[in-house]
C-alpha cells in the first residue's frame, strides 16, 4: 500500500519530463479559463488570458513542477507562435480595402503613437529611479514577444524582466482599450483594434480577434507595424 | 489534409522570414517578416486559397493558447522587481494608460480630419 503511495507521489515528477503533460496542463487551463470566464459574465476587466494563467500557475506551484521544465514541454505549443504571427498576414490581406481607405491616418499615427508607448514608460520608470538596466527591460513593453527579445538585448536590458513587463502591458491595454472606449467614446472597430495591436502586441490582437475580424485585423497591423517601427528606431534612440 | 497543406505554406513563409532575418541581420521577428511577405505575396495573386484561409482562422483562434506559456512567467519573477516594483508598475500601468489614451485620441482626431478632407474633394 505505501508502495503505490509513493509511486502516486512520484508521479508529477516523471509526468513533468514530458512535453505532453505541460500541453495537457496548458490545454487545461485554457478551457478552464474560458469557461470561467463565460460564468463570471464575459467581464471586460477579466480577460480569459489572465483567469486561465492565474490557475495555470496555481498548478504549477501546488503540483511543485520545476517552471523552467514546465517552460521546456510547453514550446511544443508556443513554437506555434511563428506560424501564428505569419496567419495573421490573411486578415490582413483581406481587410486591405479597410487599411486602404485609412492610410493616412495610420501613417500620421503610428510613430508618433508606438514612440510615446515607449516613451511614457522610459520617463516615468526613470523619474521614480529605476536602473539603466530596468528601463532597456521597459522600453520595448509595447512589440510583440520575438521583436522585443532581440531589442532589450540590443539595448542591455533583462529578457525575463521585459516579458514580464510585456505580458503586463497586453493584458493592461486590452483593460484600457476597453475602458477608454466607452469614456472618449471611440466605437470604430478600426480604431480600438489599430489600438489593440499598437499598445498590446499579441495579447491585444486576440481580444481585438474577439470584437471582429475588420478589428483583428487593424490589431495585426498595428502590432506588425509597431514592432518594426521600434525595432528600427529605439536602437537609435537609446544610444543618444 | 488541406487543413495542413495551409499550415505547411505558414510554416515556409515563417521559415522564409527566419532565414532573411538570420541571414541579413534584421532587427524584426521571423514571424512579422513573413506576415509581412504573405500579404505581398496575397496582394500580387489576389485571392487566398481555402486551405491556407481555414488553417490560418484555427491559428489564430486560439493566439490566446499560444502566448499562455508565456504569461504564466510573471507569476515566477516576482523578484526580478524586487527594489523596483513602485517604478516598474506605475511606468507599466501610467504608461500603458497614457499610450491607449494617445492612440485612440490621434486615430479619432486623423479619422475625422481625412474624412472631411475626402468630403470636400
Amino acid at each position: 500500500m505505501t508502495e503505490l503511495v509513493e509511486r502516486f507521489v512520484a508521479l508529477p515528477d516523471i509526468f513533468a519530463a514530458s512535453p505532453i503533460f505541460a500541453i495537457g496542463l496548458t490545454l487545461s487551463a485554457f478551457f478552464a479559463g474560458n469557461w470561467l470566464f463565460a460564468r463570471m459574465g464575459r467581464p471586460v476587466w477579466m480577460p480569459p488570458v489572465v483567469l486561465s494563467a492565474v490557475m495555470l500557475a496555481a498548478v504549477i506551484a501546488v503540483l511543485s513542477v520545476d517552471y523552467v521544465r514546465y517552460q521546456e514541454g510547453a514550446l511544443w505549443i508556443t513554437v506555434l507562435l511563428g506560424p501564428a504571427t505569419v496567419a495573421l498576414g490573411i486578415p490582413l490581406y483581406q481587410q486591405i480595402h479597410h487599411i486602404r481607405a485609412m492610410w493616412i491616418p495610420i501613417v500620421v499615427t503610428l510613430p508618433l503613437a508606438a514612440t510615446m508607448a515607449a516613451v511614457y514608460a522610459v520617463v516615468i520608470a526613470w523619474a521614480m529611479g529605476a536602473t539603466p538596466e530596468v528601463l532597456a527591460s521597459l522600453a520595448p513593453k509595447s512589440v510583440t514577444a520575438p521583436i522585443a527579445i532581440g531589442i532589450t538585448e540590443q539595448l542591455g536590458g533583462s529578457v525575463p524582466l521585459m516579458m514580464g513587463g510585456l505580458l503586463i502591458t497586453g493584458v493592461v491595454a486590452t483593460l484600457f482599450v476597453d475602458l477608454l472606449a466607452k469614456w472618449l467614446p471611440v466605437e470604430d472597430e478600426r480604431i480600438l483594434g489599430f489600438a489593440l495591436g499598437l499598445n498590446g502586441h499579441a495579447i491585444g490582437t486576440a481580444r481585438a480577434f474577439e470584437i471582429s475580424h475588420t478589428a483583428g485585423a487593424f490589431a495585426s497591423l498595428g502590432m506588425g507595424l509597431t514592432g518594426v517601427f521600434t525595432a528600427l528606431i529605439l536602437p537609435l534612440v537609446f544610444r543618444l | 489534409m488541406s487543413m495542413l497543406r495551409g499550415f505547411l505554406i505558414l510554416v515556409l513563409f515563417f521559415l522564409f522570414g527566419e532565414a532573411l532575418r538570420l541571414v541579413f541581420l534584421i532587427p524584426v521577428s521571423g514571424g512579422v517578416l513573413g506576415m509581412i511577405l504573405m500579404t505581398l505575396t496575397l496582394m500580387l495573386r489576389g485571392r487566398v486559397s481555402d486551405a491556407l484561409a481555414s488553417s490560418s482562422q484555427a491559428l489564430i483562434s486560439i493566439l490566446v493558447l499560444l502566448i499562455m506559456p508565456g504569461v504564466v512567467g510573471v507569476f515566477f519573477m516576482a523578484s526580478q522587481f524586487s527594489g523596483q516594483w513602485l517604478a516598474v508598475s506605475a511606468a507599466l500601468l501610467l504608461g500603458t494608460f497614457l499610450s491607449v489614451l494617445t492612440t485612440l485620441l490621434l486615430m479619432k482626431s486623423m479619422v475625422r480630419l481625412s474624412a472631411r478632407s475626402q468630403a470636400n474633394d
